[in-house]
């Protein structure tokens, strides 16, 4: 439980360092003051209608990133490993949502009107689509990591990491195999049609909250609520948390050690599961390839955040979001550089705080 | 007793019931039976109907499925490893059975699943029925499954119980003597004789060969050769040093990108001229590593992983970006680099560039084991062992961590200036994440901190995916599962790192190593 | 010690390597000589006389035509896509004096590296004659050098950037569309038929997307337009609201956008719910296709783009009726260049039967430098997409762009 313990170093390189430090940061916080300035003030470049939507697309995506990005601070929290592979975790879920809302369409109610049972019942069958995408993500992760992690808990570090990575290469190409290459659309029902949502106006031009964007944000915060209650107040929570303290006194403890493992492999991927859903529902892709780029994405969060602290990594989901939703309108950069901007953040945050904007709660097993 | 048989050999039939599942919806049953075919040379004969190779692979995956079950037995006892062998083989025929009926519903009412199902076409499921009418080919998906999972199963017992196993132990250990009496032969008094031999052997195989296997194998080979280079980088930097840097494909890229603009006509036509591209690639790329270590000494483990990795993306995505397509040409990339001149005269064919990184492994390899057993590698494998207590034993960490980050990131920044050249083009996308992947994996796949693991593993990422070509789209797919499978096989990589350890009984490696230092010196 | 074990490692290695060449090298050598050995009037004398000689067929066996496409990763949709309808064309060839044809589509992975590859691959393969690709730019112009050397005529289905065509290499040609005079074409129609002053540009951040923008961009202003602000999105994303926020709060009156339809789609669907209602959505022909009617469905309408596919002809149908029937999905679903798939392969395989010689001795004589003569002298070959004349820097389709708009949910020529 040790934020990074100060040593007695007088030595000339950490020496430079010493100054080397606050000048590289006072150096980049002028010139984001400077770019700030002028794009605020001067050029006033933007409307508050403008900042109102970069507001909302920020948030929303933040939700889902900090969502993808709690599985992998769970993980991490206890087996001091990268799951490379959580983003695919999301993207089976993501198609699970895709064939349930498929499924679900073809199911006809009534011919007269024609009304399907995705239209006739259209919250029955968003819990539907929930549930299903969340099991089978949640059994992915499971069966994930009973294959290819459990017996490498005592190699090193990387060797995890690089099964990781290899089972993010399969389970992507079975994936396009499986499936085909093929983008699909995921048909919500009509309540939730992409696109619509409440209008309010702000300096003359209506500015649209879509109801999608809303039912993403609202259940992100609920299910990370949930995980936090979880993780706080039953059982599993304290086994999971002396786990990740140290897993030899929590065995002695009488905590079974790899059912608690397999357990936050299941939530972990039941999150992805459902973020995956959520994002099918809100951007209404769904391939092969749509967990890779959330999936770094929210390992970034995650790592911003302080990985291995829940609240960290919600935090760093969301100050992502922001950061790439309003980061280029802010600076007045071109909008392709956004994950420029958001590594650079990432890169200055951990400059000052190596871990993390929340520090870490990991045991000294990690370091 | 009787329950455990039955609850593993039921796992061990479910386990490849569900394989057997999957690569049938991934269309591998069929792709592998057009391989057999292939290899059978029928294809345009005709004369053996395409679903006898199908049978074929029902079978070996039921020969298979008895083999696993039966070799959990312990008891040595013939009938056991029978019955394993059956009941596996029974359930995965049971599940393929199950499969195939749908199969032959599907078929029957004409319904194409391909909207969902990428590879499920009627004559597809037909032929996964082996062309029979419905019933027969159910029992049939049924029956060779079964059959061959008791014929597994009886393999199984034979071997264990036959002079087979025995003949097996023999060779082993006849190969395993063999390598012995070799090992000894090299470091024995024949020592240097042997060293010679070798040296000769090897010069010759290094200048000869790429004259003779055609500009393919160059190619390939030439690659492998590139990957050893980062490979060796890598290695300093995570096998040594013990930081884990997941960008560093962008040292590779900015020794590309020096190469490419001072060394073509667009966008700048500087045309400096191979070698001195290469030189002042090698430098910025150390400096660009020291100038991102400078920030991150205090980070360690994941954390620097990814800060490496945002710096990467950050490059990559520079390259690419409106802002600087005037300097680096955007995403179009640079093409018609110039290739290197030898007082005067043009080495730009594949055989020359073949020499060239032959040349630039050779020194990477000298560099990395000088550096490895030097004082320099020692303060390294402290830090990487433990950081704090390196410290505290009065080791200058930053400075040593820097170094390290500034010799790896020089290895990329020569091979990426070689791949360049070689190429004649660099664009953005080539220094993406998944490269900067690929090298990390080489370097654990074949052992870290070793130079005959790194270039084991660089044929085996750069290499095995080439050889994998007749896969087709297989070809990830079986690459993703066989970095899993070698990760649990072999957690310490191909080739293991032998640690020095205190009980050397004459310890000549110290002796040798003074030897070398004095011939260096 | 440890110098030793590595060159027993070495060693090892490179034996396995020497057992490896002979098995490669002797199948070539005897391929490649084959004309020479054989009786020298069974030779037809194109052979003899040929820069690069002849590939030789026995009746029975397959003349191979190599293409490069990325056939894993994110980009596989393009590569999956234009093979299956080059393997269409094989597949129309039918039998040619005893000899078949076959498009053999090895991965290249989009990327340069992969593209160097598999040309090496392909030119180390005597049976393989002419190159139906590579997909993307980056493969297309690490491969080309290769090509050169071993004389394979190229016609790429959808490789697009300029310069590929600037070089002077006489192997390389390419019916796709290209982005000078698409991007004219495009901003005059903005500008004088559609009335548009202040107009936004938007590409994909790859090749093709951004050489088109540069060059509307380049003559819209020529034309006394403005261009009010140039953004690139990140392709495979699927949220751009925050980048069309932006664009809106400078009142753009269009927005062009140089990409292809999945990012298109999206786009032309977040334009509704960022205060980009009333600007026109102006896509190219990456953006053209079934797929955008479905994806955008009512936000989609009175989107332009541009169409090289006249509409529904009767190959065009036959085409589309026997790729649904052969892959289960529409072709122009994957990418939009199922058709030119077709094209480009069954061009170069009329273009190998019109130089190829049946010797005396039965066998097929493809001379190779001829061939690639013959496909830089493409002439009025009629495709599905369009027709194809090949110029002298290996343009072959040049003809002017026909613009096209949604009304109602379909795609019609706009007036």
């Amino acid at each position: 439980m040790n934020e990074s313990v100060p040593l007695p170093i007088a030595r000339k390189g950490s020496q430079l360092l010493k100054y080397l430090r606050p000048t590289f940061g006072v150096v980049v916080l002028l010139f984001i003051l400077y770019r700030l300035y002028s794009v605020l003030v001067i050029r006033h470049e933007y409307g508050a209608d403008t900042w109102t939507r970069l507001l909302i697309t920020g948030l929303i995506i933040g939700g889902v990133y900090a969502l993808i990005a709690i599985g992998y601070t769970l993980v991490y929290g206890i087996l001091f490993m990268i799951n490379f592979a959580h983003g695919e975790v999301m993207m089976l879920g993501a198609y699970a949502g895709f064939f349930v809302f498929e499924a679900l369409k073809s199911i006809k109610v009534s011919s007269e009107p024609p009304l399907n049972f995705s239209n006739a019942n259209p919250v029955i069958s968003i819990i539907i689509a929930f549930a299903v995408g969340m099991t089978v993500s949640a059994l992915s992760g499971f069966l994930l990591e009973k294959i290819a992690y459990r017996p490498l808990r005592k190699a090193p570090r990387l060797v995890p990491l690089i099964s990781a990575i290899g089972a993010s290469i399969f389970l992507q190409n079975a994936a396009q195999l499986l499936f085909s290459p093929q983008l699909r659309d995921v048909t919500n029902p009509e309540i939730l049609r992409r696109g619509i949502g409440w209008k309010i106006l702000i300096n003359g031009s209506n500015v649209i909250i879509p109801y999608t964007g809303v039912f993403t944000f609202a259940l992100s915060i609920l299910l990370l609520i949930g995980l936090y209650i979880i993780v706080r107040k039953t059982k599993l929570g304290r086994a999971m948390r002396a786990v990740a303290l140290d897993k030899k006194t929590a065995a002695l403890m009488g905590i079974d050690v790899d059912k608690t493992i397999s357990q936050t492999f299941l939530i972990s991927g039941a999150l992805a599961g459902a973020a995956g859903v959520m994002w099918g529902i809100h951007n209404g892709l769904v391939y092969y390839f749509v967990g890779f780029i959330p999936g770094i994405k929210a390992f970034t969060a995650a790592v911003l955040g302080g990985i291995g602290n829940l609240p960290g990594a919600m935090l760093g989901g969301l100050f992502l979001g922001l950061i790439e939703s309003m980061g280029p309108a802010a600076l007045g950069i071109n909008f392709q550089l956004k994950d420029v901007l958001a590594f650079a953040i990432l890169i200055l945050v951990l400059t000052f705080r190596p871990s993390g904007l929340l520090g870490e709660v990991l045991s000294e097993e990690k370091v | 007793m009787n329950k455990t048989l039955l609850s593993q050999s039921l796992r061990v039939g479910i386990t490849f019931g569900v394989i057997h599942l999957f690569l049938l919806l991934i269309g591998f049953n069929a792709m592998l039976g057009s391989l057999f075919a292939d290899i059978a040379r029928v294809k345009q004969s005709g004369s053996i109907p395409a679903s006898i190779f199908l049978v074929l692979y029902c079978a070996l995956l039921g020969v298979w499925a008895g083999y696993s079950a039966a070799k959990k037995e312990d008891a040595n006892v013939f009938g056991r490893k029978l019955v394993r062998g059956l009941i596996a083989g029974t359930v995965a025929g049971l599940i393929s059975a199950v499969v195939s009926i749908i199969f032959a519903v599907l078929v029957t009412n004409k319904i194409d699943p391909r909207k969902y199902l990428a590879v499920l076409s009627l004559d597809f499921m037909r032929a996964s029925l082996f062309n029979l009418p419905v019933v027969q080919g159910v029992a049939a998906n049924f029956g060779v499954l079964a059959g061959a999972g008791l014929a597994g199963g009886l393999l199984t017992a034979l071997s264990s119980f036959s002079k087979v196993k025995h003949a097996w132990k023999n060779f082993a250990g006849l190969v395993k003597g063999g390598l012995e009496k070799i090992r000894y032969c090299t470091s024995g008094k024949y020592h240097l004789l042997f060293k010679i031999i070798f040296l000769v052997v090897l010069a010759a195989a290094i200048f000869f060969l790429p004259t003779k296997w055609g500009s393919y194998w160059n190619y390939v080979i030439g690659t492998v050769g590139i990957y050893v280079i980062l490979g060796l980088g890598l290695n300093l930097i995570v096998g040594l040093s013990g930081q884990l840097v997941l960008g560093y494909i962008a040292f590779f890229a900015i020794g590309a990108y020096t190469m490419a603009l001072l060394n073509a006509p667009e966008p700048h036509n500087l045309m400096w001229g191979f070698w001195p591209a290469l030189a002042l690639g090698v430098v910025l790329a150390a400096f660009a590593g020291i100038l991102l270590g400078l920030p991150l000494m205090r980070l360690r483990g994941d954390y620097l992983a990814i800060v490496t990795l945002g710096f990467g993306e950050i490059i990559r995505i520079l390259l690419k970006s409106d802002l600087m397509t005037s300097f680096t040409g955007g995403p179009r990339g640079i093409q018609d680099i110039k290739g290197p001149t030898i007082f005067g005269q043009p080495f730009n064919t594949d055989v020359n560039f073949m020499y060239l990184i032959i040349g630039g492994v050779l020194i990477s390899m000298f560099i990395y084991n000088r550096l490895k057993h030097s004082r320099t590698g020692r303060a390294w494998l402290s830090i990487r062992e433990d950081e704090t207590v390196a410290r505290a034993s009065g080791v200058n960490t930053v400075k040593y961590k820097l170094l390290a980050l500034a010799l790896g990131a020089a290895f990329a920044g020569l091979a990426g200036g070689i791949f360049a050249s070689r190429n004649q083009f660099t664009g953005p996308d080539e220094h993406a994440l998944m490269a900067s992947i690929n090298v990390l994996s080489l370097i654990i796949v074949g052992g870290m901190g070793n130079i005959p693991g790194t270039i084991l593993g660089a044929f085996a990422l750069k290499g095995l995916p080439e050889i994998l070509r007749e896969f087709a789209n297989f070809r990830l797919l079986a690459f993703g599962a066989l970095l899993v499978v070698m990760m649990l096989s072999r957690p310490e990589g191909l080739i293991p790192s032998r640690r020095p350890t205190l009980q050397i009984p004459e310890d000549p490696q110290s002796d040798e190593e003074n030897k070398e230092v004095s011939h260096v010196d | 010690m440890k110098a030793m074990k590595l060159l027993v490692v070495l060693t090892v290695l490179a034996m396995l390597f020497t057992a490896c060449a002979p098995a490669a090298t002797p199948t070539a050598a005897v391929k490649t000589e084959a004309p020479a050995v054989a009786p020298v009037d069974e030779v037809p004398a194109v052979c003899a006389s040929d820069a690069f000689g002849c590939a030789v067929f026995a009746p029975g066996e397959v003349v191979k035509l190599g293409m490069g496409a990325p056939m894993t990763g994110g980009d596989s949709a393009f590569g999956l896509d234009i093979s299956q309808g080059a393997f269409l064309a094989a597949k129309d060839a039918g039998d040619f004096n005893g000899v078949t044809f076959e498009v053999v589509a090895e991965d290249d992975g989009g990327s340069p590296e992969g593209g160097a590859a598999v040309a090496n691959k392909f030119a180390a393969d005597p049976a393989v004659v002419a190159i139906p690709g590579h997909i993307f730019s980056g493969a297309t112009a690490a491969a080309m050098p290769i090509y050169e050397k071993a004389g394979f005529p190229m016609l790429s289905p959808s490789a697009t950037n300029p310069a590929l065509t600037t070089k002077g290499s006489p192997v390389f040609n390419r019916i796709a569309f290209t982005d000078a005079i698409q991007g004219a074409f495009a901003a005059n129609y903005l500008f004088e038929k559609l009335g548009v002053k202040k107009l936004a540009l938007v590409h994909d951040g790859q090749d093709y997307g951004k050489g088109l923008v540069e060059v509307v961009a380049k003559e819209f202003a020529a034309l006394g337009g403005e261009v009010v602000a140039t953004e690139a999105i990140t392709p495979k994303e699927t949220d751009f609201t925050a980048v069309l926020s932006a664009l809106a709060s400078k009142a753009p009156e269009a927005v062009y956008f140089g990409g292809y339809t999945t990012e298109g789609a999206i786009l032309a669907n977040q334009m509704k719910q960022t205060g980009l209602e009333n600007a026109v959505f102006f896509g190219c022909d990456g953006t053209y296709g079934a797929d955008f009617l479905e994806r955008t469905g009512p936000n989609g309408e009175g989107a332009f783009a541009v169409s090289l596919t006249p509409p529904n002809t009767e190959a065009k149908l036959v085409f589309d009726a026997a790729y649904e029937a052969a892959y289960g999905s529409k072709p122009g679903t994957l990418s939009p260049f199922s058709w030119n798939g077709y094209d480009v392969t069954a061009a170069l395989i009329s273009m190998v039967k019109s130089v190829a010689v049946v010797g005396g001795d039965g066998k097929v004589y493809v001379p190779r430098g001829a061939l690639v003569a013959a496909v830089r002298g493409l002439k009025d070959h009629v495709g599905i997409s369009g027709t194809f004349t090949c110029q002298e820097n290996g343009e072959c389709n040049a003809s002017g762009p026909l613009f096209v708009v949604v009304k109602d949910g379909a795609w019609v020529p706009a007036p």
